[in-house]
C-alpha cells in the first residue's frame, strides 16, 4: 500500500497544501482503506440539471404534426412551416420539433449525443410543485417519508470509501433533497467565498479556521458537525485553486446566468480533478402561469439559457466529453391546453435532455399519443407514459455502472427503454 | 319597552365584558391567566427565560434575561403578544427613511418602474425610440433619462427596496415588540410574494405592512382573507388575471394579452409590464372582449400552502372549483403615471354607484371585478356554491378553507416548527389544532396553548433550532448590542449566508428547517460573518466590544473567552466551547502577535488560510515579544477580543436558538 506521503505525492495533492487542521481527514480515511479511489484517476461523471418549476415539454418539444394541440394552443402553438411569419420550430423527425430558441441543441442532436424523452414523469398524480420535486428527488414517488436522495444514494453505490468531498457537489445556495442522505455531498454556491478570511490577517485566519474545525468537530449538533467536516475538507482542497482567473476551453462564454454560473464552477472541479462524480445544478422560472410567450418570451429565453449554458459546458469540457452525461429533469409538465392568460397550469408528463457520448441520441424516445382529449390525462395533460425511474436508472446504470435499482429506486420494477448505448 | 330591553341588555353585557375581559386577557397590571410549566422540565426561571427569548425574540439583548425574570416570564410573554410597547429609539431609526409610509398608489407614482418610465420618456419626447436598442451612447441615454426622472419627481425603484429591506433589519435589531416582528417574518414567508415577480414587486412594502404586520396575533381568517384581496398577493400567485372561461372555439384565435404585448409597441416585450399587457389588452380589444380564461395558481397554492396542506384532502377538481370562485379577484387600477388606463378610466366612468349595484366590490386596492366573475354553479370540498354568488361567494370559500380541521393541524404544526423544534411531537400539534378549532383560529390563543405545554420546554426543544441566517446575523447584533447605521451593508451577509430575503421565488418561502439552512459553503460564510462583525469589517455596523464588559478588559485570552462567552451566550453550557477554544487560543502574546502579523500583511489582499497547526503555532512562538509591546496593547487587545468574540459568534453553540 502506498505511504501517505507517497500517496500524496503521486496524487498532486501536494499541491493544495495540507490545511489548518492539518491532514485532510479523507485522505486519511483514503489512506486507511484498501479500496483507495485516488482523486486522480479518471472518473464518469453525471451532472444533473434540475429545472424548477415544471417545464412546458410540449413547447420545448413539440409534436408539431398534433393539430389537437395547434387547436389547443392557438397562441403558443410554434409551427414548423419555414413559410410562415416567425422563426419556425427545428424539425427534428417529421413529428417533433425543437423550440427554436434551443437551436444549440441542434447539432448535439443531429451527431446522435443528445436523446429527448417525451412523456416522462412521475406515477404519483400530484401537481404540487414541492411535492413532485420531493418524490422525483428522493426517487420514491409513493413514499414521502424516504428521507434520502437518489444521487445520495448512487454516491452510496458508488462504494468508494474515503473518496473526496467533492464527489457529491451541488452548485446551489442549499443543499438539493436529491443530496440528502448519509453519504457526504458538498453544496457550494461560489467556489470564490469558500474559505476562511480575515482580510490582511492570515494568521488570524488561520488561527479562526483552527479553532472553528475544532469546536465543530465536536458540538453535539450532528447537522453542524458533519458539515463542519465536509466544509473543513474542501476547503483543504480548494485553497490553492485560482477561482477568479478560470479559463474556460475553446473560449467558450458561459451564459451570465444562474444556470451558466454554476456548470462553470462544475467545470472548473472537474479540471481541478478533486474528485468529482455527481454534480447538480439548478434552473428556475419554468412555472409559466402567465404570457409564456411563443418564439419569444419567457419560455423562450428559458430554453435559450438552458440550451446555451448545457452546450457551453459541453464544449469547455471538450477533453473530457467521454467520461460526461448531462440529464435534465422537471417535477411535471404543463397542461395541454393554454390558459385564459397566455400561459399553462400544472399538468402531468414533460420531456428531458440527455447529452453524452454513450447516449443513444438523434431519437426522441417515449410514447405520445395523438392530444385528443381521450388521451389526456384526466380529460387534459400530457398522459406519462414514462417513469422518470426507468430514464435515471438507465443513465445511472450505463454512465456510473450502478445497477442496484432495489437501492436506487427502491419501489420500481419497470423496464428500462433504451436511452443509452449499450 | 322593546328598545328598554336592549338597551339594557347591551349594558349588562358591556358590565360583563368589562369585568371578566380584563381579568381573562391582560389588562395591564392583572396578571396572565396562564402558567409556564417549565420547573417540571427541570429548568430554572432563568434558563426558562432564556429560552422565551430565543424563541420569541431575535435574541437576546446584554441584560434582557434579568429584564424579563423580574418582569415574570408569563407577563412578559402577554406583553410580547400585546405588543403595544412604545419604540420611539426604533422610530427615530426609521424616521429617515421616506417610502415607508406610502400606499401603494404613491409608491407607483413614485417610483414607476423602469419600462413605464422609458415609455413616458419617449412620448414625451425626451428620448429617442430608436435611441433605445443602440449600443452606443450608453452614457447620454442614460443622462437623458435621469434627466426625466429628475423633472418628473421619479425615484429609482431599487431604492424603495433598500428602504424596504433596511427597516426590516432595524425593526428586528430594535423594536421592543420583538415577536410582533418575529411573527411578522413567520406570516411573510408563509404567505409568500417576492420581488422576483415584477409586477408584484412593487406592493411588498405595503403587503408587509398593512397586510401582514396588523394581523400577526389576531384571527388566521382575517390574515387570509387581507393576503387573498391583497395587490401583492393576486400578482404573485397570478389571481388578479383570473376571469370566468369564455371556453373559445379551439384554433380560432383572438387577440390575446401575450399578442397585445407584442403588437403594442417596438420594442414592447421589455416595455410592458404583464398587468399593463393585459390591461392595454383589455382597452384596444373593446368592445370586443379579450380571450379571457381560468388560471388556477392562486386556488391551488392557497389550499396547499396557506390552508389545508398539501395532504389536507383536496382533489384537482376542487383546484378548478375554487379558482372558478375566486375569478374576477383583481387589483383596482391604482397608477395615473404611464399610458392612460383605459381600465381605471372605465371604472371611474361606471362610478362607485353603479359599480355596486352591478355586483363589483371596490375596497381599497382590492377589485372584485364582477363582470370577470364565473357566476355558474361551483361546488368545493363538497361544499355547493350556488350560482350568481358573486364576491361573498369567495369569501365564504376563504372562510371554509380557514375553518377547515386539515388547515388547524397544518397551520398549528407549521407554527410548532417555527417556535419548538424542526420535528414537533403529535401531542404537541393536537392541541394547538384543538385551540386553533375551539377558538376560531385566535393565533395568540394557538401561541399560549404552545407555551404552556410541557413539549415547548422539553429537552427536544432546548437549542434545537438552527437560526435562519437573518436570525443568525440579529441576534449577533442584538447581543453585542451593535449600532447599526447602514442596515443594508447586514443584507449583503445575509445573502450570501443562503437567505435572500424577499426574493424566495416559490410559494412555499423559506423551510424552516436546519438542513435547508446549513451546508458547506453556508456554514463558512457564518463563520466568517462572526469574524468580520466582530472586527469591525461589517461597513456600518459597530460594535464596541470593551463597553459590553464595562470597559473592564479581560487579562487574558482566557479569561476574554470565559467573560464573552457568558455574555454572547448566556445560560448556555459552554464548558465544552472554552474548553476546545482555551489551548488554541492560550498561546502567550497572542494578541500582539496577530497584530503584527496582521501587519505584515497585505492589507488588500483577502488572505485564505494557509499553511499547517504547527507552522503557525512555530511561526508565533518564534517571534520575539514586540519592544513596543506597551504602545500597543490596547490596540492588541483590541484584536485579540475582536478574534474572540468573532469565533464565538461563528461557534456551532451560536448557530443554534
Amino acid at each position: 500500500m502506498t505511504s501517505r506521503r507517497g500517496f500524496l505525492k503521486a496524487g498532486g495533492l501536494a499541491l493544495f497544501g495540507i490545511g489548518v487542521g492539518g491532514f485532510p481527514t479523507f485522505l486519511a480515511r483514503a489512506a486507511e482503506s484498501d479500496k483507495i479511489i485516488s482523486p486522480y484517476k479518471k472518473k464518469k461523471i453525471l451532472v444533473c440539471i434540475f429545472q424548477r418549476g415544471a417545464m412546458d415539454g410540449l413547447m420545448a418539444v413539440t409534436p408539431f404534426t398534433d393539430n389537437y394541440l395547434r387547436a389547443a394552443r392557438p397562441n403558443l402553438f410554434i409551427s414548423a412551416a419555414k413559410a410562415g411569419k416567425g422563426t419556425p420550430l427545428i424539425d427534428l423527425d417529421g413529428r417533433f420539433g425543437l423550440h427554436p430558441a434551443m437551436s444549440a441543441f441542434e447539432p448535439m442532436f443531429r451527431e446522435k449525443r443528445l436523446a429527448i424523452v417525451h412523456g416522462i414523469g412521475s406515477p404519483n398524480k400530484t401537481r404540487s410543485h414541492f411535492d413532485a420535486q420531493d418524490y422525483m428527488e428522493s426517487g420514491t414517488p409513493f413514499n414521502k417519508g424516504t428521507s434520502s436522495g437518489w444521487l445520495n444514494r448512487a454516491v452510496g453505490l458508488m462504494g468508494h470509501d474515503g473518496a473526496t468531498p467533492f464527489q457529491a457537489v451541488s452548485l446551489t445556495s442549499s443543499m438539493p433533497r436529491s443530496f440528502y442522505g448519509d453519504n457526504p455531498a458538498v453544496a457550494i454556491s461560489n467556489l470564490q467565498d469558500f474559505a476562511i478570511q480575515m482580510r490582511g490577517n492570515p494568521k488570524g485566519a488561520n488561527m479562526a479556521a483552527r479553532s472553528f474545525e475544532d469546536l465543530y468537530d465536536q458540538t453535539s449538533s450532528d447537522l453542524l458537525k458533519q458539515t463542519g467536516k465536509e466544509s473543513f475538507d474542501a476547503i483543504k482542497m480548494l485553497q490553492k485553486a485560482d477561482v477568479k482567473r478560470y479559463k474556460p476551453a475553446n473560449d467558450v462564454v458561459y451564459p451570465s446566468s444562474a444556470l451558466g454560473n454554476s456548470l462553470k464552477q462544475i467545470a472548473q472541479l472537474i479540471k481541478m480533478d478533486v474528485g468529482v462524480e455527481v454534480a447538480f445544478a439548478e434552473s428556475g422560472g419554468w412555472d409559466t402561469h402567465f404570457n409564456q410567450g411563443a418564439e419569444t418570451g419567457i419560455f423562450a429565453r428559458n430554453v435559450n439559457d438552458l440550451s446555451s449554458s448545457i452546450m457551453a459546458f459541453w464544449n469547455d469540457m471538450e477533453a473530457y466529453q467521454d467520461d460526461i452525461t448531462v440529464m435534465t429533469m422537471t417535477e411535471f409538465g404543463r397542461t395541454v391546453r393554454q390558459n385564459g392568460t397566455g400561459g399553462t397550469d400544472h399538468g402531468r408528463a414533460s420531456c428531458n435532455f440527455i447529452l453524452g457520448n454513450d447516449v443513444n441520441g438523434g431519437l426522441v424516445h417515449g410514447n405520445i399519443q395523438p392530444l385528443s382529449v381521450e388521451n389526456l390525462e384526466d380529460g387534459r395533460d400530457l398522459a406519462v407514459t414514462t417513469d422518470f425511474r426507468s430514464v435515471f436508472s438507465e443513465v445511472a446504470d450505463k454512465h456510473l455502472k450502478l445497477s442496484n435499482d432495489k437501492v436506487l429506486f427502491p419501489d420500481w420494477d419497470g423496464s428500462k427503454i433504451g436511452v443509452m448505448r449499450s | 319597552m322593546k328598545t328598554g330591553f336592549k338597551f339594557y341588555a347591551t349594558l349588562a353585557l358591556a358590565v360583563i365584558c368589562f369585568i371578566t375581559l380584563p381579568s381573562f386577557f391582560s389588562g395591564k397590571n392583572a396578571k396572565p391567566r396562564f402558567k409556564f410549566p417549565y420547573k417540571q422540565a427541570g429548568l430554572t426561571e432563568r434558563q426558562a427565560a432564556a429560552h422565551l427569548l430565543n424563541r420569541f425574540t431575535y435574541g437576546a439583548t446584554p441584560g434582557q434575561i434579568d429584564e424579563v425574570v423580574k418582569m415574570g416570564l408569563e407577563k412578559w410573554f402577554q406583553q410580547q403578544l400585546d405588543g403595544k410597547l412604545p419604540d420611539d429609539s426604533l422610530n427615530g431609526r426609521l424616521a429617515g427613511y421616506d417610502a415607508l409610509n406610502l400606499t401603494n398608489k404613491q409608491v407607483l407614482d413614485t417610483y414607476p418602474r423602469p419600462p413605464i418610465i422609458l415609455r413616458m420618456a419617449i412620448k414625451d419626447g425626451y428620448i429617442d425610440k430608436d435611441s433605445v436598442n443602440k449600443q452606443t451612447d450608453k452614457k447620454m441615454y442614460r443622462d437623458k433619462l435621469e434627466a426625466y426622472m429628475n423633472k418628473m419627481g421619479f425615484k429609482p425603484e431599487r431604492d424603495l427596496y433598500r428602504q424596504f429591506i433596511s427597516q426590516k433589519i432595524l425593526r428586528a435589531a430594535y423594536s421592543n415588540n420583538q415577536l410582533h416582528e418575529v411573527l411578522t417574518d413567520f406570516w411573510f414567508n408563509h404567505f409568500n410574494v417576492a420581488f422576483v415577480k415584477n409586477d408584484c414587486a412593487q406592493f411588498i412594502p405595503a403587503y408587509e405592512r398593512d397586510v401582514i404586520r396588523p394581523n400577526v396575533t389576531g384571527k388566521f381568517e382575517t390574515l387570509l382573507l387581507a393576503t387573498a384581496k391583497s395587490p401583492a398577493m393576486l400578482m404573485y400567485l397570478d389571481n388578479f388575471s383570473s376571469t370566468k372561461s369564455n371556453d373559445p372555439k379551439p384554433g380560432k384565435s383572438r387577440k390575446t394579452y401575450a399578442a397585445a404585448k407584442n403588437t403594442a409597441q417596438p420594442g414592447a416585450d421589455i416595455m410592458m409590464s404583464d398587468m399593463e399587457a393585459m390591461q392595454q389588452a383589455d382597452a384596444k380589444n373593446q368592445p370586443q372582449k379579450p380571450r379571457q380564461g381560468l388560471n388556477e395558481n392562486y386556488a391551488r397554492e392557497v389550499m396547499e400552502l396557506h390552508t389545508m396542506g398539501v395532504d389536507g384532502g383536496y382533489t384537482q377538481n376542487d383546484v378548478t372549483q375554487a379558482a372558478r370562485v375566486l375569478t374576477g379577484w383583481t387589483v383596482y387600477p391604482l397608477s395615473d403615471v404611464g399610458y392612460t388606463n383605459a381600465r381605471k378610466k372605465a371604472l371611474e366612468k361606471l362610478g362607485e354607484e353603479r359599480m355596486e349595484k352591478q355586483g363589483y366590490v371596490h375596497d381599497g386596492d382590492f377589485l372584485f371585478a364582477a363582470n370577470r366573475h364565473d357566476n355558474g354553479e361551483k361546488v368545493v370540498l363538497g361544499k355547493k356554491f350556488p350560482a350568481n354568488g358573486g364576491y361573498e361567494e369567495g369569501v365564504t370559500l376563504l372562510s371554509m378553507l380557514a375553518h377547515h380541521p386539515s388547515t388547524a393541524k397544518f397551520i398549528s404544526r407549521k407554527i410548532a416548527v417555527r417556535f419548538v423544534n424542526d420535528n414537533p411531537p403529535q401531542s404537541l400539534i393536537d392541541k394547538m389544532a384543538q385551540t386553533f378549532s375551539t377558538q376560531d383560529g385566535d393565533i395568540a390563543k394557538v401561541l399560549i396553548t404552545m407555551v404552556t405545554s410541557p413539549e415547548f420546554w422539553s429537552k427536544d426543544a432546548l437549542r434545537e433550532k438552527t437560526k435562519s441566517p437573518f436570525e443568525l446575523a440579529m441576534s449577533a447584533v442584538r447581543t453585542l448590542h451593535a449600532d447599526i447605521q447602514e442596515p443594508y451593508q447586514l443584507y449583503s451577509w445575509i445573502n450570501k449566508m443562503g437567505q435572500r430575503m424577499y426574493y424566495y421565488q416559490a410559494p412555499t418561502g423559506f423551510p424552516d428547517r436546519g438542513q435547508y439552512w446549513i451546508n458547506t459553503g453556508s456554514l463558512l460564510s457564518r463563520m466568517n460573518f462572526g469574524l468580520a462583525l466582530a472586527s469591525q469589517r461589517v461597513p456600518g455596523v459597530k460594535v464596541d466590544l470593551a463597553a459590553l464588559n464595562n470597559h473592564r478588559e479581560p487579562e487574558s485570552t482566557e479569561q476574554a473567552l470565559l467573560v464573552y462567552s457568558k455574555l454572547i451566550m448566556p445560560e448556555r453550557n459552554l464548558d465544552e466551547t472554552v474548553k476546545h477554544l482555551t489551548p488554541l487560543l492560550n498561546t502567550p502574546d497572542l494578541g500582539q502577535k496577530v497584530a503584527k502579523a496582521a501587519s505584515k500583511a497585505n492589507a488588500n489582499n483577502t488572505m485564505t488560510m494557509t499553511g499547517n497547526k504547527d507552522d503557525v503555532l512555530a511561526s508565533m512562538n518564534d517571534e520575539k515579544p514586540a519592544k513596543k509591546a506597551s504602545v500597543n496593547t490596547n490596540k492588541n487587545n483590541n484584536q485579540m477580543l475582536a478574534q474572540v468574540v468573532g469565533i464565538i459568534v461563528g461557534s456551532p453553540e451560536f448557530q443554534r436558538r
